[in-house]
């Protein structure tokens, strides 16, 4: 399935909104959501945070976004057995991750990669793309 | 010993309407005999009430557990000897979790009503049997379970550490390694209820508001939002409770809940607590 593009013009219009949630979600400040800080590695999210902030993120933009399966999006066209293996990102995986995950500073992407650690390279601008799409599949 | 499976830790005996995935209403009738059922059990009834929807609506590959609860409203407790009414309404339900709403009353009075509850789904058989759960939604749909085999729940034994009276205060829980709980909750994997923790939390926190309006109120419990269960409290657990209580505006306290194990959070919980003067002369 092609990747919906998603301009920065289009993440700003929603981001006050998606850093108001998150910040709601993880008991923060809005001040300390910053577009490209890790939520896991910056702001100590866990497993539970991500799904209460994909359900209060529908809430507040009444779009229904598709949960657990970032990843699975991230990979794209890409078969899985091409993406990763035994639980490695392939280096074809990590060119796929790289572009979809395009907000994320490139030295954060480690090699090798473990499937598991994607989730830590999630940012707001990530969520904020998750937004932009749900809204223009909706439409 | 009684088998403690469906009796120890089940509120839900009864099931009159349900829509897989989407609606149920069932009822749980207290057993004249146990001490209390606070409200924090009638919000667990709702709970389970959704699990038994969301179970079903996924034939039973996985059950959800405590996750978040974004707002609970509590009006009161029920008695024992009460039959709660109880009603979820899911408003998502799939692999990874279920989303729901509910509410348990005792005839035309609310006791409590949960708002934008969230459950993550888990594989059902590292909890439970899941030939014996597909029964038991059978009997609770045709005619019922027997009542009355819930022979409540001991309060948990608390040791309060440190405490500035009417602030703030912090105490340790040690979870028991064996309790009939664990047998229903859950058969394969024992893990503590995530509403036994709510319960012990509110009492500290009363006990706090309590101090703070100086024997002249009667604190009660109005609404606790911001639930999260971050991760699952297994038993023989040390929690260490952290309760910290705002000062009193409009007849409303604020407190903040928060349980460690080895300096890591593992649940959080916003409390508002109806400060009410005691009736006067």
């Amino acid at each position: 399935m092609a990747e919906i593009p998603v301009t920065q013009e289009e993440i700003m219009a929603v981001y006050p909104k998606v850093a108001e949630t998150m910040a709601d979600a993880l008991g923060c400040d809005v001040e300390d959501i910053q577009p490209d800080v890790s939520l896991i590695e910056g702001l100590d999210a866990e497993s539970i945070d991500f799904l209460d902030m994909v359900f209060r993120l529908e809430r507040a933009f009444k779009v229904k976004i598709p949960r657990g399966k970032i990843v699975e999006n991230a990979r794209g066209d890409l078969p899985e057995s091409e993406f990763e293996q035994n639980g490695i990102v392939t280096p074809q995986g990590l060119a796929q991750l790289k572009e979809y995950l395009s907000e994320v500073p490139a030295e954060r992407f480690k090699t090798p990669m473990k499937v598991a650690d994607i989730p830590r390279l999630f940012t707001p601008t990530t969520f904020c793309k998750l937004v932009v799409r749900a809204q223009k599949e909706a439409a | 010993m009684t088998d403690p499976h469906f009796a120890a830790y089940s509120f839900v005996d009864r099931i009159v309407e349900f829509e897989p995935g989407r609606r149920a209403r069932g009822s749980f009738a207290i057993p004249r005999d146990v001490a209390r059922f606070p409200a924090a059990l009638a919000a667990e009834a709702v709970g389970q009430l959704a699990a038994w929807c969301a179970m079903d609506a996924i034939d039973f590959r996985g059950r959800p557990v405590a996750g978040l609860a974004t707002e609970t409203r509590f009006f009161g407790d029920a008695r024992p000897g009460d039959t709660l009414e109880l009603v979820a309404d899911l408003h998502a339900c799939d692999d990874e979790a279920v989303a729901y709403d509910g509410h348990a009353s005792v005839g035309d009075k609310r006791i409590v009503e949960l708002v934008d509850c969230l459950g993550p789904m888990l594989p059902v058989a590292e909890f439970d049997d899941p030939g014996a759960l597909r029964a038991r939604l059978a009997l609770l749909r045709d005619g019922g379970a027997a009542p009355g085999r819930f022979a409540g729940v001991d309060d948990i034994a608390i040791d309060v550490v440190e405490r500035v009276a009417g602030r703030e205060l912090r105490a340790r829980v040690d979870v028991p390694e064996r309790a009939p709980f664990f047998g229903d909750h859950f058969p394969r994997r024992p893990v503590f209820p995530a509403t036994l923790l709510l319960d012990t939390q509110i009492r500290l926190a009363l006990d706090l508001a309590r101090e703070a309006a100086s024997g002249t109120g009667s604190p009660k419990a109005a609404r606790v939002t911001h639930v999260k269960m971050r991760s699952f409290i297994v038993p023989s657990q040390r929690l260490d409770i952290d309760v910290k209580l705002g000062p009193a505006e409009a007849g409303l306290a604020k407190a903040t809940m928060s349980a460690k194990t080895d300096e890591r959070t593992v649940a959080t919980a916003r409390l508002e607590i109806a400060m009410e003067e005691s009736t006067r002369a």
